[in-house]
């Protein structure tokens, strides 16, 4: 299986000119494999368990919000431009053939604003290091506990789990990968805005700018796949509808998140409100 | 590895006798095999040990895809029937005289002899950075080398880009798309019919082809109705030299005239974009008049709209623009 | 009576050859043992080799060996040598591989991986003389004797370049009056300037093209006791035995050049190629014939160019159409070893114009394209085609007829022209330009010219094209054979012309002989060459000729002579005719064949043994195999003259231009010659019609390209290239003659084969401006594009003084 592809360029060197489409297969392979793989060994698994962390706080209201609309409205724009960017990158590989260069570059404008967005939103307004926690002791507890069920839970997370923590990582550096790739790229498309200037970097340094957006790209159906997978999987409906409503129950709350590292203030206590109340939680 | 050119390397040749057979062949050979009808285009690719098949099909030897023969009123055509035999056919002299003159505006004498009609619109784009192995989007590579700010593009397209912009050089895709023409393309299965203008896709549908043949297909013949028989037609084609040259622009045009007025009309242009290019917001101009001058020149303007230029080919949009009003005019 | 010879058409010797296939070039000869050599060529237009791995190849069954540029002689400074490891432009040969088959030899090239380290490269001379631009070679981009240096000192590298102020000229479009090369004048061309009536000025780019001969130069050779014999596509013959023996190190005696045909080679293989060396000095190695079959893609680089001009001219005149003075400036395009051809053209300007006052300046420069060398007329075709329609657009705006512009301008037979006041044998230019206007009827024309028929627009141009076509001193060598027949032995090359065996006709006509009496000898150096020119300038003609007339000459004398000492009476007493010398009025009489017989009983200088003093030291070793074969003709050109000799040829075309689409029909082309004598009509109007689509080819559809940013050449194929084809030449072509004698040479015969090129481009480009209204273009190839975007007033995407814009 090859990494990428190389060719001659006018004077005859060898250059990289851009991933193999191997590697496209095999993410599809890989993210197929760990999925039903995933699927069958969680059936092994007991229910997702975490320490007990003691008596909750008073004054939870029944719902607490974990995405503002802001946030969701950034996660959606910025999936669909991901998924038309998937879509149109690699459909016509495997065969499908229709027009895609435009409604790519497009796509992939819209994702870097979303993200540029997200980046200023999550820095200013967001609790940044709720995301960017190492947690290296929760890791280690996580990687026990999946290795034996019988080692003790993982303690409760702040607003982010480790999971999501590690994946959200990741998908930082593939996801700047492609879009920074992309961006030197769009440099080669003819627009009404400028003219394309090919000549702008070395043809040996264009072929890594591919090499790497090919890499990111094709490692992002993989973990695209993966995380649509999870956010369709049973135990996890309650965080996929907070993407989509806003807000995740108390109970949840409670069982799987730490109010210590995950506090939430405001709104009189549940009884006493005639309306179940979303509260602000610090972090809004 | 070092280069070196104008030396063919080594092939398997195989030579089948029937369609068949051949697509048996490229069924096998999936991947690495190559089909050769008159070889002009091949050859070259062969020569500068670019294109580097390890199985050649040489359908020279296929009878059923030779001649031409009645068909629903109309004309079928054997895909490797040769641009001379097309010259020379009777019925297509006299009743579709536009294939015929645009065959005979092919290359040379030697050249028609031995290329075919089918392998003319199968041909490859000449864009001289592709043809000289540069590792450019058509190639399967990552850049355009003819759209840069310097390159030398006099001879690329004005029209229909989508990364790449070269231009499908063949003088007959056109005239048999303004004849309504439908190919006949197999594999494996029943055969597929492809309009003419569908025959052609552009860069943003496979930036790798000219056509819909895909490596393992096969062109078996050409299909002319009978519609256009006796049209009137117009052919010109604009080239650097007066013989053994490709376009610089060419126009192939078909009108149904009654009574003083174009109740039809098809016109495409070659030369101009990827693919060749079939006007039809002129046709629908065009159409119901009875042409004349100002029709003529309003057809012309209409049909460089949106064209753009790179840096040395600005010339092509007058020269499209003229020889459109020109086939117009030819009506009176 | 023996049959008149000069001025009749008599099929050449080769004709059934050449036509049947039996005529051998290089290519046809296979001896045992021949191996087969391919060339690694360089991928970039300036680089260094840092390191090759001939593991592979080496390893490859049926690979001989590897020859390297370490193994070929190499000269300092730009100097081409057969492989090199430092490479100036793309596609120069690094090393060669021999092997049994070409397609191992060409498998075995791929199998080789070299490190080729990419160097700056520059392909337009301007840039290599803005400050801070790229120079050709990484020492320098121009290696010459410094301005202050002393006698005897080498040339070394140097940066020669222009300044930033001259640059704001360039990058307007304009030519600055920038530190010349060369320069040289005459008069006051201020003055002229200051007093003119009208000034005309522009600037003018003339593109380089590449010769493309019909025969690649490929070359076979092997070494047999100690001997070279070498297949060479060559020009010349006897010349090149001589260069083949110095490139490769050996006695020139120690050489057996062969070179029976010659598909053509326009100035490209004048006396032998650069690549002849690399079979010579391979097959010495390998001890092995081998053969180097050089591709039509190789000839697009080993195959050189001629150097392309961006020149800026300024012309004054008079009310009445007199030039009265001309300051031109040329930058040539030198490629990477550099070229001369801007001397000539400075020359023949002065010749053409005639202007008394006139500015010549010029800089050549080294750039990274191919090599250039001359073709056919050198220099002189490329002002030609780049200064009529300079002449044609003053005379519209005078409002004086063209024709009656060339005229005036056109020279005397006193003319003094150049930077050494050269002064011409003879010069019949008028007389060529009336006759051609007779038979082109230009005065009936008129009424055609600018005029406008549906979409066509017709437009006339005359043409006035000099070029040297004479030199002198070389010797003959001929021989009266027991068998009767007179041998000529020509040193010349067959070229593809005819002067290979129309030079003998004076020999036979001298000798009194009918042609079937006579031999050609030619093509195999073993058989014994006097020493001759180069087949180069037009001069052969002229200058063999000379030499036959000269050697037959010194036979018609020793022939009397023997006829006297054997039948009696005065050498003066007798005549030669129809193979017999008798006594004038009848009587006594000897067949040649008894000549023959008796030269050799007599020995002395009659059969060979002693030989003039004066004939060259190459003539010698040949004279002295032949002797005792025969009576021997042997003599040296001394006939002398006072001028160059120069030919004239008048071109008339007369175009249809669409304005619609820009392209050009030429509808009808007359080119006449002042050549002097005409030696062979058919011939003659071969060369004329020949020479002129090559110009027109040149003017119009030929054309060279390179991609900028990697410095690579696109127009490597005849279908890029683009030269002239059947249907660019007009149906209604005529040629004609002045015919009248050359007084300073025996048989009065000027050469003819360069100067029709610049009459066809120059007929052409003024015809198209003609038909543009008097609009110039001034640059070549007049492509349809370069004609509708003037025509439609759109923006050129290059400047003024761009070059390989198409």
């Amino acid at each position: 299986m090859a990494l990428w592809r190389t060719a001659a360029n006018p004077w005859g060197q060898d250059v990289l000119i851009g991933v193999s489409w191997d590697l496209m297969y095999a993410a599809i392979i890989v993210a197929v494999v760990y999925l039903i793989g995933h699927a069958v060994w969680i059936k092994t698994r007991p229910a997702d368990e975490h320490m007990d962390t003691g008596a909750p706080p008073p004054g939870l209201p029944e719902r607490i919000q974990r995405h503002s609309l802001a946030a969701r409205v950034f996660h959606w724009t910025m999936s669909a431009s991901m998924l038309v960017l998937l879509a149109t990158a690699f459909v016509p590989v495997i065969g499908l053939q229709f027009p895609w260069v435009t409604i790519h570059w497009i796509a992939g404008v819209v994702l870097t604003a979303t993200i540029v967005y997200h980046v200023i939103h999550s820095i200013v307004w967001q609790d940044f290091w709720a995301m960017f926690l190492i947690g290296f002791g929760e890791g280690v507890a996580h990687l026990k506990h999946i290795l034996s069920a019988k080692a003790p839970a993982p303690p409760k997370a702040g607003k982010y789990p480790f999971d999501h923590r590690m994946f959200h990582h990741v998908i930082v550096v593939v996801g700047l990968g492609v879009i920074a790739t992309g961006l030197l790229m769009i440099v080669r498309i003819d627009t009404p805005l400028w003219t394309p200037n090919p000549y702008l970097l070395a043809d040996s340094t264009w072929g890594v700018v591919y090499v790497v957006h090919g890499m990111c790209g094709v490692s992002l159906i993989f973990f695209t796949a993966a995380h649509i997978y999870f956010a369709l999987r049973p135990e996890k409906w309650w965080i996929t509808w907070s993407m989509i409503r806003g807000w995740v129950d108390r109970e949840h709350y409670l069982a799987h998140h730490d109010p210590a590292k995950w506090a939430v203030t405001g709104g009189t206590p549940p009884a006493a409100t005639a309306d179940a109340s979303v509260s602000e939680p610090r972090d809004a | 590895m070092a280069i070196i050119k104008d030396m063919i390397p080594a092939f398997d040749l195989f030579q089948p006798t029937t369609v068949d057979d051949a697509l048996a062949l490229l069924d096998e050979h999936r991947g690495e095999a190559w089909v050769l009808a008159g070889g002009l285009d091949s050859y070259d690719w062969f020569k500068d040990r670019i294109k580097r098949p390890k199985v050649v099909v040489d359908i020279g030897g296929i009878e059923e895809l030779r001649g031409i023969s009645d068909a629903e009123g109309g004309l079928e055509i054997g895909s490797m029937t040769t641009l001379t035999e097309i010259v020379n056919h009777q019925r297509i002299r006299s009743e579709y005289s536009l294939l015929a003159t645009a065959a005979e505006h092919v290359a040379t004498p030697q050249i028609r002899n031995q290329g075919t009609l089918g392998g003319n619109i199968s041909q490859d784009t000449r864009c001289w950075y592709y043809r000289s192995g540069w590792p450019c989007y058509r190639a399967g590579g990552n850049i355009c080398y003819a759209s840069t700010p310097k390159a030398m593009n006099r001879e690329h397209a004005i029209m229909g880009t989508s990364r790449c912009v070269a231009v499908n050089p063949s003088d007959t895709a056109h005239a048999l798309i303004a004849l309504d023409a439908k190919m006949i393309v197999r594999n494996g299965g029943s055969p597929r019919v492809h309009d003419a203008e569908d025959f052609f896709i552009g860069p943003s549908i496979d930036i790798t082809r000219m056509t819909v043949v895909k490596p393992d297909d096969l062109l078996t013949a050409i299909h002319v109705p009978a519609v256009w028989a006796n049209a009137h037609f117009y052919y010109e084609k604009v080239r650097d030299r007066g013989s053994w040259d490709f376009q610089l622009v060419s126009v192939a045009a078909a009108f149904q005239v009654s009574g003083g007025t174009i109740s039809d009309v098809r016109i495409a242009v070659g030369g101009v974009a990827p693919y060749p290019v079939r006007l039809v917001a002129v046709e629908r101009l065009v159409a119901g008049t009875s042409g004349g001058e100002s029709v003529a020149n309003e057809a012309g303007e209409l049909s460089v709209q949106g064209a753009r230029a790179l840096r040395h080919n600005d010339y092509k949009i007058p020269m499209m623009r003229n020889l459109v009003s020109r086939a117009v005019r030819s009506v009176t | 009576m023996a049959e008149k010879l000069i001025g009749t058409d008599i099929a050449p010797p080769d004709l059934v050859a050449k036509i049947t296939g039996r005529a051998r070039y290089s290519e046809d000869f296979r001896p045992d043992g021949m191996v087969f050599a391919k060339l690694l060529l360089s991928p970039m237009p300036h680089c260094r080799v840092r390191g090759v791995d001939v593991s592979r190849a080496l390893a490859m069954e049926g690979v001989i060996d590897i020859l390297r540029a370490e193994e070929v002689p190499q000269r300092e400074g730009p100097r081409e040598a057969c492989l090199t490891d430092e490479p100036h432009y793309e596609g120069e040969p690094v090393l060669a591989v021999a092997a049994v088959t070409e397609e191992i030899a060409a498998t075995a090239i791929e199998a080789i991986d070299v490190d080729f380290e990419p160097l700056p490269f520059v392909l337009d001379p301007l840039d290599s003389l803005r400050p801070g631009g790229p120079t050709a070679y990484s020492e320098g981009n121009r290696f010459a004797r410094l301005p202050d240096a002393e006698q005897g000192d080498p040339p070394a590298w140097i940066d020669f370049k222009w300044t930033d102020t001259d640059f704001v000229e360039i990058d307007a479009g304009r030519m600055p009056n920038a530190e010349p090369l060369v320069e040289w004048s005459k008069g006051d061309v201020d003055a002229a300037f200051g007093g003119a009536d009208l000034i005309v000025e522009d600037a003018i780019v003339h593109q380089s093209v590449t010769h493309h001969p019909m025969e690649p130069r490929t070359n076979m050779a092997y070494w047999e006791n100690g001997k070279l014999f070498a297949h060479v596509s060559t020009q010349s013959t006897q010349r090149t035995k001589a260069a083949i023996a110095g490139a490769v190190g050996i006695d020139p005696e120690d050489v057996v050049l062969i070179a029976e045909y010659c598909g053509g080679g326009f100035g490209s293989k004048i006396a032998g190629t650069t690549v002849m060396q690399i079979p010579a000095i391979l097959s010495r190695k390998i001890n092995r014939p081998v053969m180097l079959r050089i591709t039509r893609y190789e000839e697009n680089y080993v195959g050189r160019a001629r150097p392309g001009f961006q020149s800026w001219v300024k012309m004054a005149f008079r009310s009445d159409g007199k030039c009265t003075g001309v300051d031109l400036y040329i930058v040539e395009e030198g490629g990477a070893y550099g070229s001369g051809d801007n001397g000539t053209a400075g020359a023949i300007a002065d010749l053409i114009y005639t202007p008394q006052n006139m500015r010549f300046r010029a800089v050549a420069m080294l750039t990274n394209t191919p090599p250039k060398s001359a073709q056919r007329g050198p220099g002189g075709a490329q002002i030609v085609s780049m200064l009529e329609p300079i002449l044609a657009k003053a005379g519209r705006e005078l409002g004086i007829d063209r024709l009656e512009m060339r005229m005036i301008n056109a020279p005397d037979p006193d003319v003094v022209f150049g930077p050494r006041g050269t002064a011409l044998t003879s010069v019949h230019a008028k007389e060529a330009l009336e006759k051609g206007a007779e038979i082109f009827d230009w005065a009936g024309k008129q009424e055609l010219s600018g005029r406008r028929e549906g979409t066509k627009v017709t437009g006339m141009g005359v043409a006035l094209s000099p070029y040297t076509a004479g030199s002198i001193g070389f010797d003959g060598l001929i021989l009266v054979r027991p068998d009767g027949k007179l041998y000529v032995h020509q040193g010349i090359g067959n070229l593809g012309t005819h002067s290979i065996s129309d030079t003998a006709r004076p020999a036979a006509e001298i000798l009194g002989l009918d042609w079937d009496q006579v031999e050609i000898v030619w093509g195999d150096s073993s058989r014994g060459m006097p020493r001759s020119a180069v087949q180069a300038g037009s001069q052969t003609t002229h200058a063999h000729t000379r030499a036959n007339h000269a050697a037959a000459t010194d036979a018609a004398r020793k022939i009397r002579q023997i006829a006297a000492q054997s039948l009696g009476g005065s050498p003066n007493d007798y005549v030669l005719d129809n193979g017999r010398v008798f006594r004038r009025g009848g009587g006594a009489g000897m067949s040649f064949a008894q000549v023959a017989e008796r030269a050799i009983q007599m020995g002395g200088e009659y059969d060979g043994h002693e030989l003039p003093g004066d004939i060259h030291r190459e003539t010698v070793p040949a004279a002295e195999m032949l002797a005792g074969e025969g009576l021997m003709g042997v003599a040296k050109d001394n006939y002398g003259r006072t001028g160059s000799t120069y030919t004239f040829v008048a071109g008339f075309a007369l175009v249809e231009l669409d304005v619609e689409t820009g392209v050009v029909d030429i509808k009808e082309f007359v080119g006449v010659t002042d050549c002097g004598t005409v030696i062979h009509p058919r011939s003659l109007g071969a060369q004329l019609f020949g020479g002129c689509i090559q110009g027109m080819g040149m003017a119009m559809t030929q054309r060279w390209v390179f991609d900028p940013q990697y410095g690579v050449s696109f127009a490597n194929r005849l279908y890029t290239a683009r030269p002239p084809g059947m249907l660019d030449i007009p149906l209604d072509m005529k040629w004609d003659a002045v015919g009248i004698a050359d007084p300073q040479t025996p048989v009065g015969a000027k050469g003819i084969g360069e100067p029709p090129v610049g009459a066809g481009a120059a007929a052409l480009t003024t015809a198209i401006a003609d038909a543009m209204g008097g609009r110039c273009l001034c640059r070549t190839p007049l492509t349809p594009d370069i004609i509708l975007a003037e025509l439609e007033g759109r923006d050129p995407a290059f400047g003024r003084l761009d070059q390989h814009v198409g």
